[in-house]
């Protein structure tokens, strides 16, 4: 039984974790900021009726509306949408109880709500970022731009997405964990079904692309906050932020339309009454262009700098890429061939998405290719393109919203509404979207065209408001539905075969009555209870499960919310800090012009900020919370490792590539800049080895520690703690020193780009020290007042892993920043 | 898990290592002194993964997951520094 409050209860979903709650919770807030895109693209549809615009907006405004419309659609519509899906239904195919981590899940989806509020605020603090959504350098920092008053502003949305990006990296954890290890007995990896095939890919692709894209983030931040020069320099900013971003921006693509292309697969596969054709091969193309992804990215700077022999070789790598959606759109409509199709809205929509896809993947093989795109690149060409890909997925998510919506809500939905929502839809994005394929030779960004491109404009103007009718239809047909539908059965599709149609719609609070098992090959359900007691079947291990079953899970917890409350007003503090930072600076000589005036409430939100942060985080930490882990269950190939366990090893290899992608930067603007050119910053390399002793030592005491906690020894345990806690402050002294040291002879992190990336790159890794003596401290806590880790050790080696990795980083940091 | 006398002495080598590579841009050409120490780093990183971080007792499968983090800094870094030679 749940403590949680029902569902017309305010307070529940404040603190619910349940994953079918935070997935509606997705849902409804991802909707929300389609129609925040939305109305801002059809402020800007409605000023390009004409060259030069009506009037609308001027030209900052006109910036600023395109740079938030792309925001919103790309992060916080599309990618939270499918997580929302991915939330409410992958546990339920998979046949796991809840995501592995459900406080990490509901505060996942806080960070993502107030990432969101801290763009919408922007637009009040002197306006929003306006250098577009790829945030090209030099653009990407007030300095390059005309408005230095809307430093503000546009930190907030930077913030606003550095947020955005540790949702996603949170989230991406938990559900690598729960598909890896929380599988149904008998549910190998070859049947899952193909939108958590499709789902377990993206947050793949997930962890590596967004772990750069938070590095990009934290580096322009540090420019924006800190006045540092990585995206100011006068040589290789820009180079070194297109790789970066598009290292994350094409992927981002595959993220984006991977769970779009697993409703396609759900949708079909129902609505033909067939199993998809070449179901493996299919699987297997999901997984190459997976990879793929990553192998492309320099075809989004065919017009810079980089040689030629790279450009060709990403034509080659974006052509390949190709190759494997030939064979998933072939399959599709095969399966369509081999089936009976029934033509409801679900399907429409889909097949709808197929059409506008292949249409879209057509056109951006032409910017593939190297020649084709000097002349494609930076036209409307590419914003039709764009459009075509992207929307053609949220096609498929609206289709996908149709399909499980009698799931979630328990109404059914009329047939006829849906379809006038699908025709209305179809006729709108086609009128918006194919005159700018007609309209091609109009520069991306600006909103002065040729005249006889007018019309084109024009229709596309039109169009707009069409496609956005659909949507209110949509939201009609929903409402309608609500109110007067009539109630669904478990599974109102015939053939729909995976595990959420063997359930009631709207599933209970605890998904199963028995438990689910694919032992047969089929699914099935274990009633566990009599298992136990009718005549003595459960033994041994499996008798321990039936008893690990029986644990009552808990599906309430304050806290992710108040993290994400401390965190927003941490961040919107942050937002303001610049003005003193540059009074800061002025103060030692080192003029910024235009900064805007110092507003004492941004310090003092700030302030406010870590004293929340500081008070959740700690109630969070010792809030008994019990998130059972399935005692039976598939787990190749992370079997022999837990939850936790495996949860940590995921964020390190995300925060291997955070750091690998800011020492990748050193790297490369120090080849930009000419190695043997580049001034060492430490005044001398013995700080540097003096504190390689002391991680190193800090090291050896923590795997003491693990050894201590593991013979019971609370004396021992504290000791080691204690030790690594003081080598940790005896590390930051040390810096302190040298930072200290370069102060006093004038030189700061603005003196030049040297300097910039060293106190950016340590200051990180000091970062990560200062959290982890925090940590260090909280543990010390628990041991001295309730003897913590004496039963269970694992808290202990879970903060060495974290620590080894912080020592790690360092043994890299030393030669490179020290030595060489 | 290893017994304290492993611990120590992966401790002692590690201390080694470090000195080493400061020993290396001391007393070698700055190239030979390059070579070396990214070699020593790996070995250093490899004994703090390995022992300190237990991989070497964890399902190969995590290996790899963090492999592949290494191959994804190593893509990026290569190939935007030969995009610029």
């Amino acid at each position: 039984m749940s403590d949680l409050p029902p569902m017309t209860s305010v307070k529940r979903w404040l603190v619910t974790t349940n994953h079918k709650d935070v997935g509606i919770l997705y849902l409804i807030t991802a909707l929300f900021f389609l129609l925040f895109g939305g109305v801002l693209a059809l402020l800007f549809r409605l000023h390009l009726w004409e060259s030069g615009g009506i009037g609308l907006l001027d030209g900052s405004e006109y910036n600023q509306a395109v740079t938030a419309h792309g925001f919103a659609m790309v992060f916080l519509f599309l990618s939270p949408f499918a997580a929302g899906f991915a939330n409410y239904f992958v546990p339920l195919q998979i046949g796991a109880d809840d995501l592995a981590f459900p406080r990490l899940n509901a505060l996942t989806y806080w960070f993502y709500l107030f990432s969101g509020l801290l763009v919408g605020i922007s637009f009040f603090q002197g306006g929003t970022f306006a250098g577009g959504w790829t945030m090209y350098a030099p653009l990407n920092v007030p300095t390059y731009t005309p408005a230095m008053q809307a430093t503000t502003g546009g930190n907030a949305t930077i913030l606003g997405l550095t947020l955005f990006v540790i949702s996603i990296t949170i989230g991406t954890v938990n559900f690598m964990v729960t598909i890896h290890r929380s599988r149904a007995e008998g549910l190998g990896l070859w049947n899952m079904p193909l939108f958590t095939w499709s789902w377990l890919l993206t947050v793949w692709m997930m962890l590596f692309a967004f772990a750069a894209l938070l590095a990009a983030l934290l580096l322009q931040l540090s420019d924006r906050l800190f006045l540092t020069t990585y995206f100011a320099a006068e040589q290789g900013s820009g180079l070194l932020w297109a790789h970066i971003f598009w290292f994350f921006g094409h992927p981002e693509v595959y993220i984006v339309f991977f769970p779009a292309l697993g409703v396609m697969f759900e949708t079909f596969q129902t609505f033909t009454g067939r199993r998809l054709v070449g179901r493996k091969w299919v699987i297997i193309a999901m997984v190459l262009v997976a990879v793929q992804s990553f192998l492309v990215w320099m075809h989004h700077m065919f017009l810079t700098t980089i040689n030629l022999e790279i450009k060709t070789l990403m034509m080659a790598t974006t052509i390949g890429i190709s190759l494997p959606f030939d064979l998933m759109v072939f399959a599709l409509i095969y399966t369509m061939v081999k089936g009976r199709v029934r033509f409801t809205t679900p399907f429409l929509f889909s097949l709808g998405a197929l059409v506008l896809f292949i249409l879209g993947g057509i056109t951006g093989v032409f910017l593939g290719a190297v020649v084709l795109d000097y002349e494609f690149r930076g036209t409307y060409w590419v914003v039709a393109h764009f459009h075509y890909v992207m929307v053609s997925g949220v096609t498929a998510l609206v289709g996908g919203l149709f399909y499980w919506w009698p799931k979630i809500t328990g109404k059914m939905y009329s047939e006829a509404l849906g379809k006038l929502t699908f025709a209305v839809y179809f006729i709108g994005f086609n009128l918006l979207y194919f005159p700018q394929f007609l309209a091609w030779e109009t520069p991306r960004r600006v909103f002065h065209f040729a005249e006889g491109m007018q019309i084109y404009h024009q229709i596309s103007t039109v169009g707009a408001f069409v496609f956005g009718i659909s949507f209110l239809i949509m939201i009609g047909t929903l409402l309608h539905s609500l109110k007067y539908g009539p109630d669904a059965p478990d599974n109102p599709w015939e053939y729909s075969r995976t595990a959420e149609w063997a359930v009631p719609s709207p599933p209970p609070l605890e998904n199963w009555g028995g438990r689910p098992t694919y032992a047969t090959g089929r699914l099935e359900f274990v009633d566990e209870t009599k298992a136990a007691t009718d005549g003595g079947v459960a033994h041994g291990a499996e008798a321990d499960a039936v008893g690990h079953e029986e644990e009552h899970a808990d599906h309430a917890s304050i806290w992710p919310f108040g993290i994400g409350v401390a965190t927003f007003v941490f961040f919107l503090g942050l937002s303001g800090i610049t003005s003193y930072l540059v009074e800061f600076a002025d103060a030692r000589d080192h003029a910024v012009v235009g900064a805007p005036d110092p507003n004492i409430v941004y310090p003092a939100l700030t302030a406010l900020g870590v004293v929340l942060l500081g008070v959740t985080l700690f109630k969070f930490g010792v809030e008994e919370f019990n998130a059972p882990e399935m005692a039976i269950a598939e787990r190749w190939p992370f079997e022999g490792v837990g939850n936790t366990k495996m949860g940590v090893w995921v964020f390190l290899a995300s925060d291997v590539v955070v750091f690998g992608a800011i020492i990748g930067a050193y790297i490369f603007m120090r080849l930009h800049h000419g190695w043997g050119e580049w001034t060492t910053v430490p005044f001398a390399s013995w700080p540097g080895l003096l504190n390689t002793y002391v991680l190193l030592t800090s090291s050896f005491t923590v795997i003491l520690a693990l050894v201590f906690a593991e013979r019971q020894n609370k004396k021992g345990l504290l000791g080691a703690m204690g030790a690594t806690l003081l080598l940790a402050l005896t590390f930051m002294g040390v810096k302190a020193y040298e930072y200290n040291y370069k102060f006093q002879i004038g030189e700061y992190w603005w003196t030049s780009i040297e300097h910039s990336i060293y106190f950016v790159t340590t200051g990180l890794h000091a970062l990560h020290v200062i959290i982890g003596v925090l940590i260090a401290l909280f543990m010390i806590y628990r041991i001295v007042s309730i003897d913590a880790y004496m039963e269970d050790h694992r808290p202990v080696e879970f903060f060495g892993l974290y620590w080894h990795f912080v020592d790690i980083v360092w043994v890299f940091l030393f030669p490179l920043f020290y030595l060489m | 898990m290893a017994d304290v006398r492993t611990y120590t002495l992966i401790y002692v080598a590690l201390l080694v290592l470090g000195t080493g590579k400061f020993a290396f841009f001391e007393f070698t050409p700055y190239d030979i002194a390059l070579a070396a120490t990214f070699v020593l780093a790996i070995a250093k990183t490899l004994l703090i993964a390995g022992y300190y971080q237990h991989l070497i007792e964890e399902p190969r499968s995590i290996t790899y997951m963090m492999v592949i983090a290494v191959f994804m800094v190593l893509l990026l870094t290569v190939a935007a520094g030969y995009s610029i030679q």
